[in-house]
This record gives C-alpha cells, sequence and structure tokens, in this order.
C-alpha cells in the first residue's frame, strides 16, 4: 500500500519511467497518456506529470494563474534507502546515471545525490545510525543534522 | 589559565534538549537491542532558509509533528506515513563546486485533507500563501501552496470516482 504521494515534474514521461522503473526499482502502476504516470516505491507513490501549457488539461502539471509554466529541478527530493550505498553507485554510474555530487558522509548514514532524465534529483541513503532507518518511531540521539 | 588559541575556532555548544526518545534510544543501545525498524512510510527532503519558520508551518498548519530537532539546520517532521526532513542549507549539503541547494522548485509532496475548501480558507486565514487555488481534476481538487521558504505543498481532496490506483489526469 502505498501512503505518501510525491508529484515530479518531467519532460519525458517515459523517459522518466524507464529510469525510475530500471535503476531505482520503482513499479510502473498506470500510465494513461503521456502527460501522467504513477509509480510505486514501498509505501512512496510517486507521481509524475509532464507540464502543459494553458491550453493544456487541468491538473497537477498546468500552469500557474499568473503564467508560470511548471518545470523539473530544484532540490527538494525523496530519498530512497539502499542497504548498501557504493555498491549501489557503483551499478549505476556504469548504467550512465548522472550524479549531482559524490558519497556525502554525514551523522546518520552516507547519502548521494542522482538526477533522473529530467534533472530532478533523488537522494540515495545509507543509514549508519540504527535511529536513521526509515522507522516510527525514530528515536532521538541529540546528533547534528545529516 | 592559559586560553586555549584554539577557542575561537571551536563551534558553540548546542544545548541539546533531553528527549524521552533519545532516553529509550540509549537504554536500547546499553542493553544490545536493535532499533524499531518497520520499514514502512517514505522520506522526503526540503530545505528550507528559517527551519523555526518552517517547523511551525508545517505543524500548525499541516498538522505535522514535530520528531526531532537536534540542530539549528535540521529537523525531522512526521505526518502518517511521510518523514519530512527540513534542512538549512549548509556547507554539507554543497555540492563539489560550492553550490548550495535552496528552496524552490516545483516538485513537491502532495498531502490529503478531508475538506479542501475549510483547509484553505484556514490557511489563507494564517496567511499561507497560494500558487493556485483550488483547480478540480479528474477524482480530485488540488490547491498549490506555498511553505514559508517557498517550497511547494499540494493539498487534494478526494472526489467520487477517485481511486487509489485508478487516478487519472491528475
Amino acid at each position: 500500500m502505498t501512503t505518501v504521494s510525491v508529484r515530479y515534474i518531467v519532460n519525458d514521461i517515459d523517459a522518466a519511467i524507464d529510469f525510475y522503473t530500471a535503476h531505482l526499482h520503482f513499479e510502473l502502476q498506470m500510465r494513461p497518456n503521456d502527460l501522467f504516470a504513477m509509480l510505486a516505491h514501498g509505501d512512496l507513490r510517486l507521481v509524475l506529470v509532464r507540464p502543459v501549457g494553458p491550453d493544456g488539461p487541468a491538473g497537477g502539471g498546468a500552469p500557474m494563474p499568473d503564467g508560470r509554466m511548471q518545470e523539473p529541478g530544484g532540490w527538494n527530493r525523496f530519498s530512497v534507502e539502499v542497504p548498501d550505498l557504493a555498491a549501489a553507485v557503483e551499478q549505476l554510474r556504469s548504467s550512465g546515471a548522472r550524479f549531482r555530487n559524490d558519497v556525502v558522509t554525514g551523522v546518520g548514514g552516507r547519502q548521494i545525490i542522482i538526477e533522473d532524465p529530467s534533472g530532478n534529483p533523488v537522494e540515495l541513503f545509507e543509514p549508519i545510525l540504527p535511529e536513521a532507518k526509515l522507522s516510527r518511531p525514530a528515536p532521538s540521539s541529540g546528533q547534528p543534522d545529516r | 589559565m592559559t586560553p586555549d588559541p584554539l577557542e575561537a575556532l571551536r563551534l558553540p555548544i548546542m544545548p541539546v534538549e533531553p528527549r524521552p526518545e533519545f532516553t529509550a534510544s540509549l537504554l536500547r543501545r546499553l542493553r544490545g537491542e536493535r532499533a524499531r525498524v518497520s520499514g514502512r512510510g517514505a522520506t522526503v527532503r526540503y530545505f528550507v532558509a528559517d527551519l523555526d519558520a518552517a517547523v511551525a508551518f508545517y505543524c500548525d498548519d499541516l498538522g505535522f509533528d514535530e520528531e526531532l530537532r537536534p540542530s539549528p539546520s535540521f529537523a525531522m517532521l512526521y505526518r502518517g506515513d511521510l518523514r519530512l526532513l527540513l534542512s538549512v542549507p549548509g556547507r554539507a549539503h554543497a555540492l563539489p563546486d560550492g553550490t548550495l541547494p535552496d528552496p524552490g522548485g516545483w516538485n513537491r509532496i502532495v498531502v490529503e485533507v478531508p475538506d479542501l475548501d475549510a483547509a484553505v480558507e484556514a490557511l489563507r486565514g494564517r496567511g499561507v500563501r497560494f500558487r493556485h487555488e483550488i483547480v478540480t481534476a479528474i477524482g480530485v481538487r488540488q490547491a498549490l501552496l506555498e511553505d514559508p521558504s517557498g517550497n511547494p505543498v499540494e493539498l487534494f481532496e478526494p472526489l467520487a470516482g477517485y481511486h487509489e490506483r485508478g487516478l487519472k489526469g491528475q
């Protein structure tokens, strides 16, 4: 069951589907047209939309009332937990994936930012502390940010 | 005593609020137990300019719970199965070329509310900015608002015909 929804803006629905399913092991749930797709990864539902102009359909990819078009990119992202970041990075690099940075080691874990074909960031995260794993409750240990 | 010449370079020691979670976590470690890990949920990181303003916004206006705030530049919030990490951009997030992340963009969390009209009215009353007002798509009504740093948050209310797996044209 997917219980958390995140929307990403992409320029090419099929390229994005290929990326998320092949590289990050998402499951394709639906792709009713080339403006919209829905994928799932554990409890995360990823909604992909292609931006449309003022004459396009209403909904998640529509422009703002002031005319601003939506676009991919930025820094906000969801994170995907991997058991072995070094192995995941090596595999992704050999398949041509783009990374924004190198592996960064924080207090809670190691992380790196990968980009989807439209340039959206995805954080890959390998927890070091048990507390940093995706869980509820996530006990505090008074650690600085990671 | 001679002052330590390195003292000026040290970071200030931040007071840490003792929390029940910390005690529980410490006890588990002392006993050699593993942390409780459910494996459920999903994690999203947002960059914010002002951590206090962001925590207040997400907790007071959008119903998140503060899980921990161990430093002035990081907080962890929960809303259901969504774990939201708020980070103030800093050296730890800089790219190799020095570029720092910043808030904004269009990718966003999508938060379900039972009554979108009421939610939008309440949020507007508190001065929350909207990128767009309520629009009706297929199976949903939605609105796009901004947190105090300008990050987008999408609110939606399911309509008749809405299905978790049958959602179209959203």
